[in-house]
Formats: structure tokens, C-alpha cells, sequence
């Protein structure tokens, strides 16, 4: 009896398992699901947790990956405001919210979520191509704007996206949307190089030039203000002997007691002074103490 | 079985009881059914456990694992995370498990902005011939805030700081990651100048790479920590020439001011040498000559009541003597008697200019 109850117990839980292969199935956190009894959407699941099914063919489970998908559009070529032609291409992260609308739109197709990508490549070119063109090729590139206008082009487009995908009911949601490409045309990539070509010439020869032209200026200023320190100490040079001649003339007054010796002292100094060396006299008998061999003035010869 | 009946009325197994054969065709029927079912009890068995086992799982070297129960994972953050090695999980539908790559250091790479290369090229480091004109599919680069064209790359390390949102919010992370970082090269690119972004303000453009990707990655909450980022750019192939030549023009500019300074330096410091020997020399100037007053005004102060005594003879002897003295160091003295006939005499002289090789030898 023992070995009996013990077969029937296996036997119980074998049933209970294929049982639960058969109407149980867990939908996970990354997933959403829906029910179809007879082909029809009964139930949709959004909640990660395990639920009974009655088994195939009655109802059917589908499943979806819920968590974000990165998409990304066909380069768009559109025109910008100001006429530019520019081409973009961006990426958006979206993700299945609403399986039951979900559902009956794509899931008929083997590969749902390249069909709804298909839906979005659509709307995301429209959209871009939109709002694009109305923004100046200012708002995409510009060396002031900190970068807001770029990010409130992107914005517009998602915000574009979002409604179309909402009007329609896709049951999707796009999460996140932003540029991935912005170019230019191949045909004016060339004349953009050779812009740059020009521009670099012309920097070239500007720094050249603005060299040269900062060196001739530092040299000029260096001789400016080497002649006026130069000035400079001369002003002060003769300052200072101004100052020595008045110091010299305060001693006027002591020769002022008899100028005539004083007179008589100078000449005799200079006459020293200047003859002191290398000079060559020519005398002759009027100038003293010669005129002693004319005999004149000799009074005290003259008994 | 039907071969050899005969044996069970001779051995009966324990497992039959005591039931009684009532014939030879329900005996074997009954021998048939048990033995069946004996395979049948093995199988289930089999099953019971295979049904258990399918519970065991192993997470490779690489990898780490989150267990599902009812879909949600177990634990939260880190501790949700299953190390190398077998773990158990209760069957399904019960639970599941994921596998999700090793929480370190994650690496993406942003080339939309770079030219085509083949990664063999970019090994041996040698650049693919650049046409005149860059096609938009195949050539990346970016558009800087003057309109002008530059390739950039960008590459970023990253790390898993939450790895269930990393594996059960997003397909593919990795790519929104690198998303994320595309799209930051190219609106950091669009907001420096060309001159900014390759020489002037590499930092910087790196830094706003950096927090545009990291605002980004923070928005769409990809559970991700960004380590670093290290970018690289250059000017197009086919303008290498022109961009080298403003830099050997910038170069050369600075050469040329270098020169400038120096010789500014040179000038001023002649300048400032010459003005402060002039200075000196006024300044010795001005002391000689008021010293030389004031000796002069001393000594005719002493010489004055001498003088006062007797102005003649004083100067008559001032006179002589200094004279005596200005003969005696005159070099040569030259005296011609006047004629005796009161007639003008003629002198030739000739004078060399040249210096006395002895002045020392002259002076006593």
C-alpha cells in the first residue's frame, strides 16, 4: 500500500507540474503581455507576477519586451529656415507601454517590434523635417547659445513624436529622442573645405603679419622709452649741476669783499691750469719775469 | 514475460501481495501491467527530479546572474547580484533567472564623428586617402559652432551601477549609452569654434562633452556611473596642410615677438645703464665744482688781508710765482729776443701731435 500511495503521490505531482507548464506562465519585470482567447486580445498584463491561462489552443499568451528599444531614423535631409540644407539623423529610446493597443497594430507580423519601428522611422523623418525647418542653422551650431537652442530643437521633436504616436494610439511611448548626426551635404562639404582653406590663409597671414606688426611695436617703444630715459637723466644731470653752480654762487659773496683779487686769483688759476702740460711758450722779453733782460722796470737796479 | 510464467509461482515478489493467480492469461497480464508500471515509476521519478534540476544553473567567470521570482528580482541593487559559480533557482514558473555581464568597467566608443577607417589602418596608423568632399554615410565628422568641419572621437569608460535597471529597463544599455555619448560629441562640437576645439579650449570641449553625456545618461537613468572620457580631434585630411600652416605662422609670430622682447630688454638696459652713468656724472660734476668753489673762496678768504696790506706787491709776487710755476711745467719754452731793430721776426714751427710715450717721466 505504501509503495501504491507513493506512486500516486508521484504521479499527483507530475500531473500538477504539466499542469503548470500547461496554464501557468510568469511575465517578468522586462516584459508586458497579452491574452488571446480565440485569437481575440482578452487580457492585457502589465505587472511582473505569475497568472493561469486556460491552455492552448483556447487562450494564448504573447509577450513583449518592455524595456526601452534605441532606434535610430535614416539620415533626413531637410532645409533649414534660413535655407541651409542639413542632414540629421537621430536616436530615440521607446518602449511598449500599452499592449492591448499594441497588439492588434503590430503583433500580427512575425517581428512586432521592427514593424513598429517602421511606424516610428515615418513619424521621427516627418517630425525632424518639420521642425527644422523652422530653425535657423543658428540654433543647431552657435558658439554663444550654451547649447539651449540645440536642446530645445531636440525637445521640439520629441515633443512632435510624441503626440503623433499618442494620437495614434501605437501603445508605445518614446522615452528619450535626440540628434545622433548633424551634417552637411556632400556637395557643400567641398565648398565648406575650401572656406576653410581661405579662412586658414587668412589666418595665417594675419598672425604673420599682427607678429611682425606687435614686434615693430615693442622695438619702437623700447627705443621711445630708451631716448626718454635717456632725456630723462639728462634733464636730471643738468638739475644737478644747476644745483652745484648755485651752491657754487652762494659763494659769490666771499669774493664779492674784492672782486678785483678775486679776479686776479681766477686768472692766475686758469693760466696754471691751462698750461699745465704738453704746452709749448713762446715768450719774449716783454713778459715778465723776462722783461728782466730789458732791463726795464729794474728800478731796484738803478742805485 | 510470456516465456517464463512459470517463475513467479516459485519466487513471488514482494511487491504483489498476496494476490492469487487465477489463471495463466490474467497472471501474465497482471506480470505485464506490473512491470510497466514499474518503468513508469522510474520514468516519473526521473521526471520529478529533472523537473528539480532544471532549477540548478551556473553563471560563468564573465557574468553575474539575478534570480526572478513571479518576474521581479530578488533583493535590490548589488545584493540582487549572483557571483560566479551553480545557484538554485525554484523551477518555473516560479522563478527565472537572467544573466547580466560583470558590474565593472564598461567601454563605449563614439566615431560618428571620425573618417572611415578600417581597423586595420588605424593599427598600422596610416589615413585613407581624403577626397575632396566627405560623404555623410560613410565619413563622419562634426560641425563646429563657425560652420566648419572637424573629425572627433570619443572614447568612454563606464560602470555598472545598477545592474537591474542596466539589463531590465533597456534592450540593449550599451547603446544608449553610446547614443548618449554621439550625441554629446556632436552638441559639444556644434558650440566651439574650430580654433576652440583643436587647440585653444581642448579641456574645456572635453568637459562639456563629459557633462552633456553625463546630463543625458542622468536623464534617461541608464543605471550607469561614468569613470572617464578622453577625446580626440583633428582637422580634415584634406586640409592638414593649411591648419599646419597657421601653426607654423603662429609659431613663427612668436619667434618674431621673442626677438622683439629681446632686443627691448637689450635697449632698456642700455638705455638705463647710460642714463644712470650720466647721472653720475653730474653728480661728480656738481661735488668738484662746489668743492672746488668752496677751496677758492677759503683760500682768498686767507689771502685777503694779506692782499689788503699791500695790493702790489701781493699780486706782483701772486703773479711771478705762478708764472715761475706754469714755465716750470711747460714742456718747452721757446724764447725769441725781440730784434734790435724793432722789426717783425719770423718763427717756423712744426708740431706733432703725437703723445709723449714717457708722461711719468716728465713730471718731477
Amino acid at each position: 500500500m505504501k509503495q501504491k500511495s507513493f506512486a500516486l503521490a508521484l504521479g499527483g505531482l507530475l500531473v500538477l507540474i504539466f499542469g503548470l507548464w500547461l496554464c501557468a506562465f510568469q511575465v517578468r519585470q522586462s516584459e508586458v503581455a497579452v491574452v488571446t482567447t480565440f485569437g481575440r486580445p482578452t487580457r492585457p498584463i502589465t505587472n511582473a507576477d505569475w497568472y493561469v491561462q486556460a491552455p492552448w489552443p483556447i487562450q494564448r499568451v504573447w509577450k513583449f519586451d518592455q524595456r526601452v528599444q534605441n532606434f535610430e531614423s535614416q539620415l533626413t535631409e531637410s532645409l533649414t529656415r534660413d535655407n541651409f540644407n542639413l542632414l540629421t539623423k537621430v536616436y530615440a529610446g521607446w518602449k511598449i507601454t500599452d499592449p492591448a493597443a499594441f497588439f492588434p497594430k503590430f503583433a500580427g507580423t512575425s517581428e512586432p517590434i521592427a514593424d513598429a519601428e517602421k511606424v516610428l522611422t515615418r513619424l521621427l523623418a516627418n517630425a525632424t523635417t518639420a521642425v527644422v525647418g523652422k530653425h535657423p542653422l543658428s540654433d543647431f551650431v552657435s558658439a554663444t547659445d550654451n547649447g539651449t537652442n540645440f536642446v530645445a530643437v531636440e525637445n521640439e521633436i520629441f515633443a512632435a513624436v510624441q503626440s503623433q504616436v499618442r494620437a495614434n494610439n501605437y501603445g508605445l511611448d518614446i522615452e528619450f529622442l535626440g540628434f545622433k548626426k548633424v551634417e552637411l551635404p556632400e556637395k557643400v562639404t567641398e565648398s565648406v573645405f575650401e572656406r576653410m582653406q581661405s579662412e586658414r590663409k587668412v589666418l595665417a597671414d594675419k598672425s604673420q603679419s599682427e607678429g611682425e606688426a606687435e614686434a615693430q611695436n615693442i622695438r619702437s617703444d623700447a627705443d621711445r622709452r630708451a631716448a626718454e630715459m635717456l632725456a630723462n637723466a639728462e634733464s636730471q644731470a643738468t638739475r644737478i649741476q644747476g644745483e652745484g653752480e648755485a651752491v657754487a654762487a652762494q659763494y659769490l659773496a666771499v669774493f664779492q669783499q674784492n672782486p678785483d683779487l678775486a679776479n686776479f686769483i681766477f686768472r692766475l688759476n686758469a693760466l696754471e691750469v691751462s698750461l699745465k702740460d704738453r704746452s709749448t711758450l713762446i715768450l719774449d722779453q716783454h713778459i715778465p719775469p723776462f722783461d728782466l733782460f730789458q732791463g726795464v722796470s729794474t728800478n731796484l737796479l738803478k742805485p | 514475460m510470456a516465456d517464463h510464467p512459470h517463475s513467479h509461482d516459485v519466487l513471488p515478489e514482494p511487491g504483489r501481495g498476496r494476490e492469487t493467480p487465477i489463471d495463466a492469461g490474467s497472471q501474465a497480464l497482471s506480470e505485464a501491467l506490473h512491470s510497466s508500471f514499474s518503468v513508469i515509476k522510474v520514468a516519473m521519478v526521473f521526471l520529478v527530479l529533472l523537473f528539480l534540476a532544471s532549477g540548478f544553473f551556473t553563471v560563468g567567470p564573465q557574468e553575474q546572474a539575478i534570480i526572478l521570482r513571479f518576474g521581479r528580482p530578488v533583493g535590490q541593487g548589488q545584493a540582487a547580484l549572483l557571483g560566479p559559480g551553480i545557484h538554485f533557482s525554484l523551477p518555473y514558473p516560479i522563478d527565472s533567472h537572467e544573466k547580466v555581464p560583470v558590474a565593472g568597467k564598461q567601454e563605449v566608443r563614439s566615431t560618428i564623428g571620425w573618417y572611415a577607417v578600417t581597423p586595420e589602418q588605424e593599427l598600422a596608423g596610416t589615413e585613407p586617402f581624403g577626397g575632396a568632399s566627405l560623404n555623410p554615410v560613410v565619413d563622419g565628422y562634426a560641425l563646429t559652432a563657425d560652420n566648419n568641419i572637424v573629425h572627433t572621437r570619443v572614447t568612454l569608460n563606464y560602470r555598472i551601477n545598477d545592474p537591474i535597471r542596466y539589463v531590465f529597463s533597456f534592450v540593449s544599455a550599451s547603446n544608449a549609452v553610446q547614443n548618449a555619448l554621439d550625441n554629446a560629441l556632436i552638441y559639444a562640437a556644434a558650440h566651439y569654434t574650430v580654433d576652440d576645439l583643436l587647440y585653444r579650449d581642448v579641456l574645456g570641449f572635453r568637459e562639456t562633452v563629459l557633462k552633456r553625456v553625463s546630463a543625458v545618461i542622468r536623464d534617461q537613468d541608464l543605471g550607469v556611473i561614468i569613470e572617464q572620457c578622453s577625446v580626440q580631434s583633428v582637422p580634415p585630411r584634406q586640409l592638414k596642410d593649411a591648419f599646419d600652416s597657421v601653426l607654423k605662422a603662429e609659431v613663427n609670430r612668436s619667434k618674431v615677438l621673442n626677438e622683439a622682447r629681446s632686443y627691448e630688454n637689450q635697449v632698456l638696459s642700455k638705455a638705463s645703464a647710460d642714463s644712470s652713468s650720466r647721472t653720475n656724472l653730474a653728480e661728480s660734476d656738481r661735488v668738484r665744482l662746489v668743492n672746488d668753489v668752496a677751496s677758492r673762496a677759503d683760500q682768498f678768504q686767507k689771502l685777503l688781508p694779506k692782499y689788503r696790506e699791500n695790493p702790489g706787491l701781493f699780486a706782483q709776487q701772486r703773479l711771478t710765482e705762478t708764472l715761475g710755476r706754469v714755465y716750470t711745467n711747460a714742456q718747452e719754452k721757446i724764447f725769441v729776443a725781440e730784434a734790435a731793430d724793432g722789426k717783425t721776426r719770423e718763427l717756423r714751427g712744426l708740431f706733432n701731435r703725437e703723445t709723449p710715450k714717457k708722461p711719468e717721466a716728465q713730471k718731477p
